[in-house]
């Protein structure tokens, strides 16, 4: 299974990764929404994006209203990182079509159980 | 260092300085939401990986910045000076607390409460204060009173924010050594897209990709330490090519000449792409200048516009380093007294506000770089005057300096014009070191000013400091390289140019002048090894003091790639490098400001010029060398005097030259000298010099002193000298031979005999 990253932090995306291949998954990953949805036009759906909120050029709410207007993106689960301070924010991203949030910071563990809830590990 | 923390701090660093930025610009431009966006995402980027790094001290204080800057951004709370400055002060607790970080692994034990409380009470917005007030009876007009009050109340607190900070802040600023910073900034390199295309791994074209190469795939981030390694194994490679050319140079074979001349080629390329990877647009060092300029305008109650042109313009990053220093001071300099306070301005029917302007362009192989302020000029008469007061100059130079050769006396040691010593760009540091730091590098800097309107400050510099021009010279056996930015001749030391010992320091007589000498051997105390019969001259400029070096002989120019010296070396101030010559020998590179001073060349200014005096009256005085003739023009004949008879050369503007009893005098020295036109003694026509300029032979006896007008001075000379009487003529003793042409001498004394018989009755 692969996971898509995408974070303006470099720092984030080297601990998300980290976490995600610990659980089983390649990872690739993207330093704001556009890329994103470049790196999907290159490689594919991956099976899960775990996508921060605040990015410059195309923020992660715009990353989600494009990928989802993409056709064939139904396999692909999306997780919204975000921090408390956004907590407003995840409905209008679950609207748009993410299917989990994460809050930062998170374990290897919290992020396995939302991956259970997603039904993407046992 | 745990290779994640190392990369939260690389990336925060960036972070910080794009904050720093873009707050700057947010007080310039304070409705725009993207700069706003922009310094929140900084913030929260740094506070959203503070929790998985266990970073609680930072997160705290990021967080209340957030905090403040979403209510700033929503439009709760209006943008103003004092959130700009409490702003800017949590970067800086921010990046004191990286600092620690990079050092010990902790975030320190600092206490930032006061600031994060600050900032907390920023998040009311100023018209809350004035709610409670509202009631009153004249709600609308108490309002805005109130209002205001708020930020002039809270903008006395930021001072003390980054002053807590201080300590930490500063620390990795007075780190010595450079090398030892674990995180170094990368730079991007930027590849050429034909070249990634061309690389095997990269995949075939794919024609959907929707917006084309992006920025991220046509660079990547190299660690700076490779590419300094990098840079030595070209040198290297560079200095083994030169080897094998030498040796190919005499074998016959036609494929090993043809394969040299490729490797030749190659290598060359090879070593000036590599030049091109370390290069860095100078922006890297000015985009952390619109914040000193702020704090310092602030501080001093100015408005200042800080602008730039070309900062695109690319260095070699160890250049951009060793001016960052100079560059800011000069910043400073410009701010605190370039530009003049709003009430001044305003008086001189100018914009309050006032403009710097950075420039940067290259020119003739250099980069040159001008700080252009709009302010007051500076003035010529307080230079002068404090030059004099100083004793930097003497009165008489001073009355023929140009405008531009005052203003520069800024860069003299001992010079501070600041009436009041500022802690600005009074620290201690002065102009004068400044200057020593640009021409550390090989470059030069010098100032010039419109009064009233304009002053320039203008620094030019080499592009790189890995390869430099030098001469290479022998002494003893040994090679040593000159940086030819130092060097200003090369002289054989024969019988016409002798050593001599003045005030037991050895000097050469260089046209008229006297040029202090070490001997390369005795400095370097160099024994083994034979001098050779002829000696050679290289003179030299360290900063202001010229002085001659004594070496056995002169090799050839080259362009050489510098090493750095082995730890053994380094103590010594003497060298500033070596390099491998093409014949596969070490020479090491002299540092002159170092080997001047070693040789205890540099005194003050001050007290060279009292030796410089000095050293003239005894070499007149003792009449030690009888057989020297100064040789000069006069009335459009050759002629010459004994050199005992001259007490000193002056020169003198026109203007000086006033009328008393008959006679021309010029103020000298404290007294009246009167003059005596040489030309019109001896019965020529009076020439006039074109410049204005007076050249004058000081004659003194019995403490009395008489200028003798000439049209200028030749040269010095040595030697048995035939007298021919030839004619009597008043004032003149005979003629001789004097280097292959016929030449007058002088009788100085019958000259002023007839000429001012009453001054030395």
């Amino acid at each position: 299974m692969r996971a898509l990253i995408i974070d303006d932090s470099r720092t984030m995306r080297i601990i998300i990764s980290k976490i995600v291949r610990e659980i089983g998954f390649e990872t690739g990953d993207a330093g704001d929404g556009q890329e994103g949805l470049n790196w999907i036009a290159e490689n594919g759906f991956p099976e899960l994006v775990c996508c921060d909120w605040n990015m410059p050029e195309m923020n992660g709410l715009e990353f989600v209203q494009h990928a989802r207007a993409m056709p064939g993106n139904e396999a692909m689960h999306i997780m919204m990182i975000t921090t408390e301070s956004e907590a407003d924010n995840v409905m209008a991203a679950l609207e748009a079509g993410a299917n989990e949030y994460l809050m930062k910071p998170f374990t290897k563990e919290s992020i396995q159980d939302k991956l259970s809830i997603l039904g993407l590990v046992p | 260092m745990n290779e994640l923390l190392n990369e939260f701090l690389v990336e925060s660093y960036e972070n910080m300085d794009q904050y720093e930025g873009s707050l700057i610009e947010l007080e310039k431009d304070p409705t725009s939401k993207k700069l706003v966006s922009a310094i929140f995402r900084t913030l929260h980027t740094v506070k959203g990986t503070c929790g998985f790094l266990g970073l609680s001290r930072l997160e705290a204080i990021a967080h209340a910045g957030e905090n403040l800057l979403s209510l700033v951004r929503d439009g709760v709370v209006s943008f103003n000076q004092a959130i700009a400055s409490a702003l800017l002060a949590t970067g800086d607790a921010v990046r004191a607390i990286l600092a620690q970080l990079e050092k010990t692994e902790t975030e320190g034990d600092l206490d930032y409460s006061e600031l994060v409380a600050l900032l907390v009470s920023l998040q009311k917005p100023a018209a809350e204060g004035a709610a409670s007030v509202a009631e009153s009876a004249h709600p609308t007009k108490a309002a805005p009173t109130e209002a205001r009050a708020v930020p002039v109340e809270a903008e006395a607190v930021p001072v003390k924010a980054p002053v807590k900070a201080a300590p930490a802040t500063k620390a990795p600023a007075a780190d010595p050594k450079p090398e030892s910073k674990a995180v170094k900034a990368p730079v991007e390199v930027p590849v050429e897209a034909s070249a990634a295309k061309a690389q095997p791994t990269a995949k075939a074209p794919e024609g959907d990709s929707p917006s084309g190469s992006k920025a991220s795939d046509s660079t990547v981030r190299v660690n700076v330490e490779l590419l300094d390694r990098l840079m030595n194994l070209v040198g290297e490679l560079v200095l083994t090519r030169n080897q094998i050319v030498q040796l190919t140079g005499s074998l016959e074979s036609v494929p090993m000449q043809a394969a040299c001349h490729r490797l030749n080629h190659i290598t060359t390329e090879l070593q000036d792409r590599m030049m091109k990877t370390r290069v860095q647009p100078i922006d890297a060092l000015w985009s952390k200048l619109p914040r000193t300029v702020r704090d310092l305008a602030q501080l001093c109650g100015k408005q200042i516009r800080l602008e730039t042109e070309g900062a695109e313009t690319e260095l070699d990053r160890t250049v951009i380093e060793a001016i960052k220093d100079p560059m800011t001071h000069l910043l400073r300099n410009s701010v605190d007294h370039g530009v003049e306070s709003p009430e001044e301005r305003r008086a001189a029917g100018k914009n309050p506000e006032g403009r710097i302007l950075l420039r940067a362009f290259h020119a003739a192989g250099l980069v040159t770089i001008e700080i252009i302020d709009d302010g007051g000029g500076i003035k010529v008469e307080r230079v002068k005057a404090r030059a004099l007061e100083r004793n930097l100059i003497t009165p008489e130079k001073a009355a023929t300096m140009s405008q531009q050769e005052v203003v520069n006396l800024i860069f003299q040691a001992g010079f501070s014009t600041a009436e009041k010593v500022s802690n600005i760009s009074g620290r201690g540091v002065g102009m004068d070191v400044v200057k020593t730091q640009i021409e550390k590098i090989g470059g030069m800097v010098d100032m010039s000013t419109e009064v009233g309107k304009s002053t320039t400050c203008r620094i030019k510099i080499p592009l790189t400091l890995a390869i430099i021009p030098v001469v290479i010279v022998g002494c003893r056996g040994d090679r040593f390289a000159i940086p030819q930015t130092n060097l200003l001749e090369v002289i054989r030391l024969d019988k016409n140019l002798m050593v001599e010992t003045v005030h037991e320091t050895p000097v050469v007589r260089l046209r008229g002048n006297l040029l202090p000498i070490v001997f390369l051997d005795s400095v370097l105390a160099i024994k083994t090894g034979e001098r050779e019969e002829t000696q050679h001259l290289v003179v030299l400029q360290a900063g202001d003091r010229h002085f001659g070096l004594v070496v056995d002989t002169i090799h050839e120019a080259e362009e050489i790639v510098v090493k750095p010296l082995g730890r053994a070396l380094t103590a010594v101030s003497c060298f500033a490098g070596a390099t491998i010559l093409g014949d596969g020998h070490v020479a090491l590179i002299l540092d002159i400001f170092g080997l001047g001073s070693r040789a205890a060349m540099f005194q003050s200014t001050r007290a060279a010029n009292a030796f410089e005096e000095e050293a003239k009256a005894q070499g007149v005085g003792t009449g030690a060398l009888l057989n020297e003739l100064l040789v000069f023009h006069v009335g459009g004949i050759r002629a010459a005097m004994p050199l005992d008879m001259v007490s000193r050369l002056e020169e003198f503007s026109r203007e000086q030259i006033e009328e008393a009893a008959g006679r021309q005098v010029i103020q000298y020295g404290g007294s009246i000298m009167p003059l005596i036109s040489l030309s019109r003694a001896l019965g020529f026509d009076e020439t006039k010099s074109s410049d204005g300029r007076v050249q004058t032979i000081v004659y003194a006896r019995n403490g009395r002193a008489v200028g003798l007008v000439i049209d200028g001075v030749e040269e010095i000379v040595r030697g048995n000298i035939e007298v021919q009487p030839a004619g009597r003529r008043s004032g003149v003793l005979g003629s001789a031979v004097i280097g292959k042409q016929i030449t007058e001498l002088i009788d100085a004394q019958d000259l002023v005999r007839t000429h001012a018989s009453d001054l030395f009755e």
